[in-house]
This record gives structure tokens, sequence and C-alpha cells, in this order.
């Protein structure tokens, strides 16, 4: 799968070469050129990244200077971290909303592939009409249908349940449209040599579809998972009385603690780790999959 | 399950426009495709059109979400309440003036870092991209923690700075004047990195030829930025546009309810977070519902609209 790669090695003929006029400029003069994009980008990612750092270094204070302003960490102390462990069933949560975000992840991507597949492999009567469903909805913002889901989910019983956050988002429209993209580039020879060899359509997608299309699957359902565990308005509607869920139980703990600096900014590291984990060992996956979602 | 065995004429299946060989059998096998799209189908009527429709006819109804209470059918007077409220004029002000601000941020500024960073590649660059991506990932309690954090009057650094710099500031999200900067500050802050790596793949996937004929030909630095690569860019940068206008009140929504709670005197609200206090907090469905149906009526008509704009100002590299 030709994933699009964030930063191609710099080709003798490209546009930078071209721009820095007919003489190609190398050794330091080059790195000289590009101080100022590189302080830029310093700026930038200094911007981008002070917030966090500051999190974690309030976090790790001792209570005692959680105020401190010092820009480097002092003594590392765990005090900020069991006092949130002692205070709210943070494992707990963090336990369900990662069950919570790898249900929908599957099941958004098993529905996406099924339902892609469908659209790329036969032209069929109404292909068009069907289609537009999902592009359709990408036209109708949550918040607009949520009154009457939220009545739905409570007919069923399911409110304050994990299940009833889960079972409004269980296909994702845009998962269907990623997919598709992907399925239209595939080379149509394997599907042809798999149908001579006599697969019917559902072995074809599960003995060779799906293990060609691993790395893409990877990343799209890495940035399902993510977008899952980030979600905080249907969660906030469906959970009022449990805490279940960390959307939910941080920000009881946010009102309950005002200004308690150091034990917040602990629990919102907490919050965060699953992301940053997958983040630091799957960067590349998230980022090509973030990122191929914004070029078509 | 029907095996399909290739009919001695049929050495390979006739590709259709998709490029995939097309089956064209009037059999059972034509009931396939409809078969594997059905489970999305039937979850996108069941969670996304059937409430639409239900919307727009509680829309027309007076009912305080009470299962016991009757609806009562009010015809148009939900609407017209609520144009006439002044809430709805300063939600729909400010939803113009966030996605104005987030424009700038997440298509504006990332295309002109992208175009001035160009010199640096490499793993150098991926180490910079890697490093601004990360804001866009926090979930968004923990983002809103962090800024309440930074901007607390008592101990918060950015007051800090400011007081250091002779400019004192006071509690940013409780002053009307400056809530809805601080909530712009810290969305602003997520979709940065997000609009940075979408340009910047935009960029690479340009091909250099472009840029090096035109330099053969004598055009000058500027001129291959503005005539050709910010055109060849144009997909990608209509893609951004288009997601920060449909998605801004989405963004935004979680920060405002968990900052400023659309306060103070709504300064900082937007339509989604109005959607809400109407639905959750007046118990009015009815006025939540118009209010609704209004917005989708309007975000249609923008994203029909973008389409047209697209098709007509998009250069593809082919």
């Amino acid at each position: 799968m030709a994933f699009i790669t964030i930063a191609p090695p710099a080709q003798p003929g490209s546009v930078d070469a071209q721009l820095s006029g007919p003489r190609k400029v190398s050794g330091p003069f080059s790195s000289l050129r590009s101080l100022p994009s590189h302080v830029l980008l310093i700026v930038l990612a200094i911007v981008s990244i002070f917030p966090i750092y500051w999190m974690f270094v309030t976090a790790f204070r001792p209570s005692s200077d959680a105020l401190s302003t010092n820009p480097l960490p002092g003594p590392l102390s765990l005090e900020s971290f069991q006092y949130v462990l002692k205070t709210i069933p943070i494992a707990g949560m963090l336990a369900n909303t990662f069950g919570m975000a790898l249900t929908l992840a599957a099941s958004q991507l098993l529905v996406a592939i099924l339902a892609s597949y469908g659209f790329a492999r036969w032209d069929f009567i109404g292909k068009k009409a069907l289609y537009l469903l999902f592009v359709g909805s990408w036209l109708v913002p949550f918040q607009v249908t949520m009154i009457p889901n939220y009545l739905l989910v409570s007919q069923m019983g399911l409110l304050n349940t994990i299940t009833g956050v889960v079972i409004p988002q269980l296909c994702s429209a845009f998962a269907v449209m990623m997919l598709r993209q992907h399925l239209e580039a595939f080379p149509k020879d394997l599907l042809d040599a798999s149908q001579m060899d006599g697969r019917s359509s559902w072995r074809t997608l599960w003995e060779v579809v799906v293990p060609n299309l691993r790395p893409a699957l990877a990343a799209l359902g890495i940035m399902l998972f993510i977008s899952a565990w980030n979600e905080y308005l249907w969660p906030s509607l469906i959970m009022q009385k449990s805490d279940a869920l960390i959307q939910v139980g941080i920000r009881g703990f946010l009102g309950a603690e005002g200004n308690n600096w150091g034990a917040i900014m602990a629990a919102s590291s907490l919050a965060c780790l699953p992301i940053f984990l997958i983040y630091i060992f799957l960067q590349r996956y998230v980022v090509d999959a973030f990122v191929r979602s914004g070029l078509k | 399950m029907f095996i399909e065995t290739a009919g001695p004429a049929a050495g390979i299946a006739p590709a259709g426009p998709t490029g995939l060989p097309v089956t064209r059998r009037p059999n059972r096998r034509a009931l396939s495709p409809y078969l594997y799209i059905l489970p999305a189908v039937v979850l996108l009527l069941v969670w996304t059109y059937w409430p639409l429709g239900q919307t727009v006819n509680l829309s027309f109804n007076d009912w305080n979400l009470i299962p016991t209470k009757p609806k009562q059918y009010v015809d148009v007077q939900k609407y017209a309440k609520v144009l006439s409220l002044p809430e709805l004029h300063q939600a729909l002000i400010n939803t113009g003036l966030y996605i104005l601000a987030f424009l700038g941020i997440s298509v504006a500024l990332p295309l002109v870092f992208a175009l001035l960073s160009r010199k640096v590649q490499g793993k150098a660059r991926t180490a910079y991209q890697a490093l601004i991506f990360v804001p866009f990932l926090i979930t968004p309690v923990a983002s809103s923690a962090i800024w309440r954090w930074l901007f607390a009057p008592e101990g918060g650094t950015i007051p800090a700075i400011a007081a250091a710099l002779g400019a004192p500031i006071g509690n940013v999200f409780r002053d009307p004047d400056s809530s809805m900067i601080a909530v712009i500050v810290i969305v602003g802050w997520q979709m940065l990195g997000f609009g940075v790596l979408v340009v910047s793949a935009g960029l690479a996937g340009i091909s250099p030829d472009y840029a090096a004929a035109a330099s053969i030909d004598g055009a000058s630095g500027r001129q291959i930025t503005w005539r050709i690569i910010i055109p060849l860019l144009s997909p990608s940068l209509v893609f951004l546009s288009l997601m920060t206008i449909l998605l801004s009140a989405q963004w935004t929504y979680p920060i405002i309810d968990l900052v400023t709670q659309g306060g103070p005197g709504n300064s900082s609200t937007n339509i989604y977070y109005l959607l809400y206090q109407f639905g959750f907090r007046n118990f009015d469905a009815g006025l939540s519902s118009a209010a609704g149906t209004l917005f989708f009526l309007g975000f249609g008509l923008i994203a029909l609209v973008f389409v047209e704009l697209s098709e007509r100002l998009s250069f593809y590299d082919n």
C-alpha cells in the first residue's frame, strides 16, 4: 500500500534545489540557508509541546510546590498520582474507556470493510444513491440528532451504560469513505486471479483483500481508536450518573478539585497516557492515517 | 457459499469504472453487494437519518423531554421563537468568528509555515512534525485542564509572563472580552498541528518537475509559489477549509463546555453549545430541534457551495 511519506528524501532536482538558484549550494551553506526555517519550526514545536511538558512537570512535583513556576522539574514525586489513585477509581475508568474505544474501532472497521468492498467490487442498481447516504451523513452534525438518539438509548434502557455510549456509533461513514478509496486502487489482477481460483467473494475478501490492506487497516483502526477515546459530547450526555469513562470522570474531578493543580495534572496525564503510548510506538501509522484523510 | 465458476469465454471479467472486475450477472449474485453494504446502511438509517427525521418532527412540537408528557403540535412557533432569541444571534456571530479564527490557524498559518520551512527535509522535518502534531491527539478534558492551569490567575504561567511584561491579565475565562480568545487559543493549539501536517503532505506530493520547468523558463521563486505551488495545493487547502468550517463548531464544543460553559453572558458560546443548552438545560426539545434543523440546512448549503468551488478551483496533478 503506497502511503504518503511525510518527508520524502530531497531529490537533487527538487523545488528547493531549483529555488536556490542555478548553482547547487552544499555543505555548511545549505544548512545556513535553512537556519530560519529551523528556527521557525523550533518555535512551533515549543508552542505545541510546552503545555504538555508543563502538565507532566506539574504532575510530578511534590504537592508542597505544585504552584512552582520553575520551568525545570525539581525532585520527582509521585504524591499527586497517589492522591488521584486514592480519590477516584481512575484505573477502572481507563480500562472502561479502553474497552469502549477498542469496541468502537473494531466495529467501525469491520462494518467499513464490508461496505467498502461492496461498493468497490460491484456495479449495482442504486449504488450512487446508497453512497450518497454515507457522504450525506457527514453533513448531519451529531448535536442535531442528539435528542432523538438520547431518547432511543433511553428507551433501550441503556442510559449510564457503556453500551449506550457505543451503540449509536458502530458505523463510521468516514471509515467507509476512506476504505473505499483504498479499494478503488486495489490491483484488480489479484481479484481476477482469486476469482479464477474459484474463491467466493467472501473468501476473496478475507484471504486476498484484507491481508493486502493490512497497513491501511491498521492506520485507519488506530485513527478510529483515537477518535473514540477523545469523544466527549456523547459520553457526557449518556453518563450523567456514572463516572465509568475517563471523559466524565476527569470532568467531575476537575470540578471537585478546584485549584489542586498537581492532582489535576496527574489525572490529565493518565487520561492521555494510552494515546501517547500509541503515538510513540506507532507514530508513522497515526500520522499517515490522519494525513491521508486530508489528501483526497 | 455460492462458488462462481469462470465461463469458457470469461477469461477476465470486464473492468468497471472502478477498475475492479465487475460482476454483471442477473442471478443470485446480484444480491451480494447489497448484503455487504447492509450492516452499514442499517446503522446509518437507525442512528443518523431516522433521528434526523425525528428532529425535524420535534421542531414542530412543544415538549419537555418527559416521556409521560404528551407532545403538543405548535406549527412553526418554535422557529419563530428561536429566530427572535438574542442568544441565537450571539451564538451565530460567535460561530462565524470561531470559524474565521480557525481558518487562519488551521489553513493560512500552516500554509505559510509549510512554504517557509520547505528547506528543512529528511529526519529533522519528520521530528518537528511529530512534535507539532501531538496536541491534536490530546483528549479534550486534558487539554482544557492544562490550559486552565496555564491561565490560572494564581500561579499560572501565562499571567505570570504577562505580569512580567507589564501587561497583567486577570481571569481570562471570567472576562467576556477574553473568554472567546481563550477558547480559540486552546482549540487552535490543537488544530494547528493537523493543518501543518496536511499542507506539508500536500506539498510533498507535488512533483518538483513543474517548478524545475518554470525556473528554466525564467520564473522567479515568488511566481513559482503563487502560480504553481498554491494552485497545485488547492485540493488540500479546499479540504482543510471545508473541514474547518464544518467541524470547528464540533472541536470547540467540548472546550466551551469544560472551560467557560458558553459564558460569561454567552460571550463564548457557539451554535452547538446552544443546542445542548436548549435541549438538556432548558428541556425544550422543540426549540433545540428547530435550531438544529436550521443549522443543518445552513451547513448543507455551505458544503454544496464548497463542492462546487472545489470542482472549479482544483488543479489536480495527473
